[in-house]
């Protein structure tokens, strides 16, 4: 090299080092909606007004479908329940319970929305009520209140009804995928390209591609250590759901009660799984899915997986093996083999 | 044998004009590479407090662990702690105190999020993304 071009050498650096800012058009905003902390980024040609619309969106869907909203359609069905009163909701709520009854009756009822008694009893139903154990009597009592088939939807005339007086619904387990679905498809209509939608952890949407061009990479945490993860997925264009018992938990006499309830015996479901995710470009079923796939627990899911082609999944055993279902093994960079985790590829 | 080849700069004892230029270019080189690479203005990392969506405080972490416990006038009243460039919740009237649990916190992009309050303790900084191999976190 000649000493003359030292200096150049050096300014080519330094010019590739101040390098180029990406395009504008990328716009991102956290909010508190639906119980818990979304965050929404994309980019495109009217990016701050997608994101503005976004949040408006899920918003809406809060006021329409949170349990503890005062004028609700969800709460104004449950205020109504057992007076054998029909209540008008809008065709959006009409369709999404629908689409629950499906998922409950998919599922053998391992996904029920009118767990909301005993997810009270508990103190889960809501951020804000103290976590307690309930007695049996008290589980006992209200388990006859757990009952999809007291829920009755009309998506001709968009009316529901409760039948049983003190039964009521809560739709925390498949709003916020249900709101993903709606966000993906508002988004389209804003020549949004990439996006990523944290709508609290649990439910993320990548619709589109990153702004490099490649898939979302989306990391899965490790059950067991919150600063850990089992693996990372390239999605695109699809909904994740994830149920674990280490999202909302806590401890009383030395035992680990969880979050997600078996609808059958109102206690924290114990089948095996430390974590369920489910992979779909349908929102509100992977939702759905995730919880009833964990309350199933690991065979009883495979079976259920191997008669539908609507989703993969991903089973994290609370013996440490990763069960990984074959339409997303090139998706999957697994991870976990640093914790003490293996991985399986399960075949249809 | 071969003869060792010279450049016809090892045979001169006197700096020519052009090796002061070469030298001010290089040294012109190294400060402005010096200058790209410093760490910028807004790298040290700071504590942002998020209420409802309003920011209503943000201190640098030498102010925060000046001010330490610093109370927050939120719904579930909250306390935080601030020691050696970390902070945590060191006390909180909420339900679940899920925020008490998450424990400290350091790095830049770390966050605490107590629910209830709808409040985000967040640690702002340079965060150099580029190392990681994922986009977000799932569960």
């Amino acid at each position: 090299m000649s000493r003359r071009s030292v200096p150049v050498l050096c300014l080519i650096l330094l010019l590739s080092l101040s390098g180029c800012s990406p395009a504008g058009g990328e716009a991102v905003q956290e909010f508190f909606a639906m119980d818990t902390l979304m965050r929404v980024q994309l980019s495109g040609p009217k990016a701050e007004a997608a994101v503005q619309a976004a949040v408006a969106e899920v918003n809406r869907l809060d006021r329409l479908l949170s349990r503890t909203g005062e004028d609700s359609d969800v709460a104004r069905i449950n205020a109504h329940a057992g007076d054998g009163g029909e209540v008008t909701v809008s065709q959006e709520t009409a369709v999404l319970l629908a689409q629950a009854l499906e998922a409950s009756a998919a599922t053998g009822g391992a996904f029920d929305v009118t767990i909301a008694p005993v997810m009270d009893a508990w103190g889960f139903g809501t951020s804000e009520a103290e976590l307690r154990v309930p007695a049996q009597d008290e589980l006992s009592a209200l388990l006859p209140l757990v009952d999809s088939g007291a829920l009755h939807v009309d998506t001709t005339r968009n009316t529901a009804r409760l039948d049983a007086p003190g039964a009521e619904l809560d739709l925390g387990g498949i709003a916020k995928g249900y709101a993903a679905d709606r966000l993906m498809a508002l988004l389209a209509g804003y020549d949004v390209s990439s996006a990523l939608l944290n709508l609290g952890s649990s439910t993320i949407a990548a619709l589109g591609t990153r702004p490099d061009g490649g898939p979302w990479r989306i990391a899965l945490r490790d059950p067991q250590n919150e600063d850990g993860q089992l693996l990372v997925l390239a999605l695109s264009d699809q909904v994740l759901s994830t149920s674990g018992g280490y999202e909302r938990f806590f401890e009383a006499d030395g035992v680990v009660y969880h979050h997600i309830l078996d609808p059958e015996t109102g206690m924290p479901a114990r089948s095996g799984l430390l974590s369920v995710t489910v992979v779909s470009d349908q929102g509100a079923g992977a939702d759905a899915l995730s919880t009833a796939l964990y309350v199933m627990g690991p065979e009883q899911a495979l079976d259920f997986w191997r008669t539908r082609d609507t989703f993969e999944c991903i089973l994290c055993l609370d013996d440490g093996t990763v069960l990984v279902t074959e339409g997303l093994e090139d998706a999957v960079t697994f991870k976990g083999d640093a914790n003490g985790y293996t991985c399986e590829i399960v075949r249809r | 044998m071969a003869i060792p080849v010279r450049s016809s700069a090892a045979d001169r004892t006197r700096p020519t004009v052009w090796d002061g230029v070469i030298v001010l270019l290089v040294a012109a080189a190294a400060a402005a590479l010096l200058w790209t690479l410093r760490p910028a203005a807004g790298s040290a990392v700071m504590l942002r407090i998020t209420l409802d969506g309003t920011v209503v405080g943000e201190y640098s972490m030498e102010e925060a662990q000046a001010l330490s416990p610093l109370a927050i006038d939120a719904p579930w009243p909250v306390t935080l702690e601030a020691e050696q460039g970390r902070i945590r919740v060191a006390e909180s009237s909420c339900p679940g105190r899920d925020c008490v649990h998450t424990g400290w916190i350091d790095a830049p992009g770390e966050q605490i999020i107590c629910l209830p309050n709808k409040l985000i303790i967040s640690l702002i900084g340079e965060h150099d993304a580029s190392t990681e191999d994922f986009d977000v976190i799932a569960g």
